[in-house]
Order: C-alpha cells, then sequence, then structure tokens
C-alpha cells in the first residue's frame, strides 16, 4: 500500500470516527433540535463528502478535488461542534460551522480541474473565505448565543468579549454581504463557466453544476430573505433543503470526476502545457546561446583573417623585404666588389632558408597537412614532437574520421599544448583521444600550476565555439596546484 | 638633397637591411626607432635631414607620426615604406606631409634620389 492510500485510509478512518462523536454529542445536546434532523444531515453531508472525497482523491492524486471535498466533509462536522454543552466544543462549532460553505464554493469554481486559474476565481473563493474564516471568528468574539440568537439551553460563549454588543451586528452584516457576493460570484462563474464549455464536458459539468449551483442558490435566498422575513419555519425548510441536496453533491462531483476522462485529460494536458513551456525555454535559451556562437564563430573567423594578414606581414613578408634588399645590393656590388657580394648573397640565402621554415609553420598553423594526409594520430604525435614540454599520447584513434572531426580534435590538442609550453610550468602532458559512445573524446591533461581561466583567453573561448558548432561539448578543469585538463566531447557515429 | 637618415621601423631586420642600402647610397643613418614615441624623440634630439617612415608601426601609425613629425622646429623630411603596396592605403598617402612613399620592396638610393630631383 503507497504511503498516499494509507494516508487516505486513516484520514476515512478519522473521518468515521468523527462521525461517530459528532452523533453523540448532538443525541446529547441540550439545545440542539430537532436533534434527528441535525444528525441525519450532518452525518449525510460529512461522510459523503470525506468519504467520496477520500475515494476521488486516491483515483485522481494529481487532482486537488478529492482533497477539497474531503476537506469540505471534515469542516461539515464543526455543525455537530456546536451542538455540544461543553461551552469551549460549543464555541469551537460556532467559529467554524460555515468553513464548509467556503471550501465547497473554492471545489465548486474550481471543478474540474481543482486548480484556482483566474483573477475572479481568485478573489471569489478569497472572499468566501474571509467571510467564514477571520469575519466568522471575530463575530464569535462578540456574540452570546444564549442572549442574543435566542438559542435556548446553549452554553455560554467563553470568549466573549463583553461590552461591545452592537459589534457582532455589525460584523454579522458584512459577513452576509461578503458571504452573499462571494455566492453570487460563485454562481456567476459556475454559469460562465458552463457557457464556456463544450458538450463533452458540459457532461460533466451538468450534475456537479445544477446540484452545487441549486443548493448555493437556496443557500443564497434563506440568507437574504432571513435577514427579511424572520420566519424560524421557512429559514429551517430552505436550511434543509439546501443541505440535503449538499449532501447530494459529493456523489455528482464523483461521478463527474470519474465518469469523464476530462479530469484525466485535462492533467495530461497542463503537464504537457508545463512541459512545453519549460522546452520552449530551453529551445530559446538554445537559440540565444546559437547565435552568440555563431556570432562568436563569425567573429572569430575576421579575428583568424587579420591575425594571418598580420602574421604573414610581421613574418615572412618582412624577411623577403630585407632579402630584396640585400640582393639588391650584392646585385650593385658584383662588378665592384665580388668577396661583398659572395657575402651578401650567403646572408640571403640563410635569410631565404628562414623565410621559408617560417611559413611552412605559418601554413601549418591554417591547416595541417599531415592531418588530411595522414589522419589524427600522425598529427597529433607531430605536435607531440614539435611541444616544448614532453607530452605522452595515451590514446589516438588508428582509423580515419570525418574532416571537421579530426579537425576539431587536432586544433583543441594544438592550442591545448601551445597553453602547456606557456603557461602552465608542468613536466609532462598526456593526450588521450578516443572513441567512445558515439563521441570523439579529448582529453589533454598536464602536471602544472593549474589555475587557468578558460574564460580569459581567446583562444580557448574560440575553441569551445568551434566544438559547439559540432554540437559537442567543451570543459576546462584547472585547480590552482592541480594541473589543468581540458576536456572536449566531439559527436562522431 | 637630404644626407643624415632615422630609420624607423619595428623589424630589426628591415632597419639593418635599409641601414646598409642607404649607406652604400652614400647616406649618414644618423638612427633608428622601433615605434613613433622613440621616432620623435630621436628626430628631436638629432635632427635628421630625413626619416624613412616605416607606416605599420606599432601605436601609432606613420602617418600620425609624420603629422607630428611636421611639427617639430626643423621638421625633417619624410618618406614612408611599407611591406604593403601604396594602394593598399587609399589616399593616406597624399593626404599625408610625406615626401613620398616607396614600398620596402622598391626601396633602393635611386629611389629615394627621384623623389628629391
Amino acid at each position: 500500500m503507497s504511503g498516499l492510500r494509507r494516508a487516505l485510509v486513516a484520514l476515512g478512518v478519522l473521518a468515521f470516527l468523527i462521525g461517530l462523536l459528532s452523533t453523540a454529542l448532538i443525541l446529547t445536546s441540550d439545545h440542539a433540535s430537532p436533534r434527528g434532523l441535525l444528525l441525519a444531515l450532518v452525518l449525510a453531508a460529512g461522510w459523503s463528502f470525506a468519504f467520496t472525497g477520500l475515494y476521488a482523491w486516491d483515483r485522481r492524486p494529481q487532482n486537488s478535488t478529492g482533497a477539497l471535498m474531503t476537506a469540505t466533509g471534515f469542516a461539515w462536522f464543526f455543525q455537530a461542534l456546536s451542538a455540544s454543552n461543553n461551552e469551549w466544543i460549543f464555541a469551537l462549532g460556532i467559529v467554524g460551522q460555515n468553513l464548509s460553505f467556503a471550501i465547497l464554493i473554492h471545489l465548486l469554481v474550481t471543478f474540474p480541474s481543482g486548480r484556482l486559474r483566474t483573477r475572479p476565481q481568485i478573489a471569489t473563493v478569497a472572499l468566501a473565505y474571509l467571510a467564514t474564516g477571520p469575519l466568522q471568528l471575530a463575530w464569535a468574539l462578540f456574540v452570546d448565543p444564549a442572549t442574543q440568537s435566542g438559542c435556548e439551553g446553549c452554553p455560554g460563549n467563553p470568549v466573549l468579549i463583553g461590552g461591545a454588543e452592537g459589534v457582532a451586528d455589525v460584523i454579522n452584516v458584512f459577513q452576509l454581504l461578503g458571504g452573499v457576493t462571494a455566492i453570487a460570484l460563485a454562481i456567476a462563474l459556475l454559469v460562465s463557466h458552463w457557457r464556456r464549455s463544450s458538450t463533452a464536458e458540459r457532461r460533466v459539468l451538468t450534475p456537479v453544476l445544477a446540484t452545487g449551483g441549486t443548493a448555493f442558490s437556496i443557500l443564497l435566498v434563506q440568507l437574504v430573505v432571513s435577514e427579511l422575513v424572520s420566519s424560524h419555519t421557512f429559514q429551517a425548510v430552505a436550511f434543509v433543503i439546501a443541505v440535503a441536496i449538499f449532501a447530494c453533491l459529493p456523489f455528482a462531483f464523483l461521478l463527474g470526476l470519474l465518469r469523464s476522462r476530462i479530469g484525466r485529460a485535462e492533467e495530461v494536458s497542463t503537464a504537457l502545457t508545463a512541459e512545453n513551456e519549460q522546452l520552449t525555454a530551453e529551445l530559446e535559451a538554445k537559440v540565444e546561446e546559437l547565435r552568440a556562437s555563431r556570432h562568436r564563430i563569425v567573429e572569430a573567423g575576421y579575428a583568424e583573417r587579420r591575425r594571418v594578414e598580420r602574421d604573414l606581414h610581421d613574418g615572412a613578408q618582412q624577411r623577403l623585404m630585407a632579402l630584396t634588399m640585400t640582393l639588391r645590393l650584392a646585385r650593385e656590388k658584383l662588378d665592384g666588389d665580388p668577396a661583398a657580394s659572395a657575402e651578401l648573397l650567403d646572408e640571403a640565402m640563410e635569410e631565404l632558408g628562414s623565410a621559408t621554415a617560417e611559413l611552412r609553420e605559418f601554413a601549418r598553423g591554417i591547416h595541417p597537412v599531415v592531418l588530411s594526409d595522414r589522419g589524427l594520430a600522425a598529427a597529433l604525435n607531430g605536435l607531440a614532437e614539435r611541444s616544448p614540454v614532453p607530452v605522452e599520447i595515451a590514446a589516438a584513434p588508428a582509423e580515419r574520421l570525418p574532416m571537421p572531426v579530426e579537425s576539431a580534435a587536432y586544433f583543441v590538442v594544438a592550442e591545448s599544448l601551445t597553453n602547456v609550453a606557456r603557461y602552465a610550468e608542468a613536466g609532462l602532458a598526456t593526450v588521450r583521444v578516443e572513441r567512445r559512445d558515439g563521441n570523439l573524446e579529448v582529453e589533454i591533461s598536464d602536471d602544472g600550476a593549474g589555475g587557468a581561466d578558460p574564460g580569459a583567453g581567446t583562444g580557448l573561448r574560440g575553441l569551445a565555439d568551434r566544438i559547439a558548432a559540432l554540437d559537442g561539448s567543451f570543459d576546462v578543469r584547472s585547480e590552482a596546484g592541480e594541473g589543468t585538463t581540458v576536456e572536449a566531447r566531439i559527436p562522431c557515429e | 638633397m637630404p644626407e643624415t637618415v632615422l630609420i624607423v621601423d619595428d623589424h630589426p631586420g628591415f632597419r639593418a637591411s635599409a641601414r646598409r642600402m642607404l649607406e652604400a647610397g652614400g647616406y649618414a643613418v644618423v638612427g633608428e626607432a622601433g615605434d613613433g614615441e622613440e621616432a620623435i624623440a630621436a628626430a628631436g634630439a638629432l635632427a635628421p635631414d630625413l626619416v624613412l617612415l616605416d607606416v605599420q608601426l606599432p601605436g601609432a601609425d606613420g602617418f600620425e607620426v609624420a603629422a607630428r613629425l611636421r611639427a617639430l622646429g626643423r621638421a625633417p623630411e619624410v618618406v614612408l615604406t611599407s611591406s604593403r603596396d601604396r594602394a593598399d592605403f587609399g589616399d593616406a598617402i597624399a593626404e599625408s606631409p610625406a615626401r613620398g612613399f616607396i614600398a620596402k620592396a622598391e626601396l633602393c638610393a635611386p629611389a629615394l634620389a627621384e623623389l628629391f630631383g
């Protein structure tokens, strides 16, 4: 048995016991009359609401309609407390005796979803609770039922604040206004709900709205008329009819909730809506991230071209300019001073060698030819050989992979090894590139100083974008004193 | 016809080649500078007849440096040079107070002399 079901069974037992207690209170009451009728009404409505509510709660745990029905049932038993001869129990009954009507309004206006959604719904329910909760409590502090309500045999009010006889009447007027407004609003909401509903929904709503609407209409008439006509008989009859219908209500609720699939469909639809909203938010975040990353990739493209231009200008081009001048000078000296000319030519040869080496290095930085010719493993070995810090290639895929994947992996390793050589003060770097679970996993770790800030350099940021463009993930861990580990995961089926 | 020259370029290799070329052509190279600030200071101190001024310098570029040199008490002649082509700078060369422009690939004593012919 699940935790919820155990709790519901316990509540059921409690409702049964409260019913028995109510029976005892009513049957021994000195002032309740007629006892038989009161007992029948209390038990019929209290138990029917509590038990059908618990059943509905069990069947539709996500829908608070069941819980509200159960609460209505329990609150209904306050009626029985006010039959007590004990002044404290009696006072408690007086305070709580109208609460069940407010819960019922809550139940009716939110049926069948059980959720308060609109402002009018919230206002209606709040007004109902205000009138039957705080105002009822305030009223109870100032009323002496034995003298003011003409209740013969009622116990005295133990919490009575004396010397303010008129206050109870004033509060009562506010309560009445609040109660009548709340009921009128509730009826209006029910009617509007009915009018907006589809035929299928109406089949579900009909029993509930008809019974609930009728009960409240009668209650409304009783509330208003009782203020105008002081006929006890009329009030009693109207009250009995309202309560009799009231007792039928839970079955109408149950019928509506269970016979239809709307309760369930609504839950599913709400869950779907929530999920949908969440997905939309995630999607928007993704789009924003993509937009930013695309922007950075374009920026990085321009930055890369500027770098290429500058590197060419500062490097090879300067060497070639100097070479031109040296050769021109050598040409001028060729006739007059052949020895000086030969010396200049030797110098030019040396300069040309440097320029060629520089261009080769430069071209490799743009795209390593070994990568396209012989694959990732060979290219990684090349990187390891050229690195000033010793590099161990712990794993590298022997097979060829798609060019964008090989290229991204290569540049992650190249950039990381450059960083190791520049900043890490490391004795050894370890490179591990493996295919696993449809990804190419790239890891470069070193035993250096750590403490690298992945957000600081444009190099790592550029790599992250490059990996993101392939739908991969990129992570840098660099605790001070614990070396740096760069990890990239690139989808690669 | 200028006789003393200040060479301004951020590449030492180029400065060395230019010095050799200019000296072979009969000029007296009185100083070298690696950027604009150094160039202004050296021009003020050495008062050369001519400043051979690279356009792409770190910090202030050659055009800006040329304008500031023009403001010196005894303003030297300025010849701009670059590994780039004249066309790469649009009309900036024509608008600068410099005497002229010689691409580095064409830089030699006779080309310099031609500007002052």
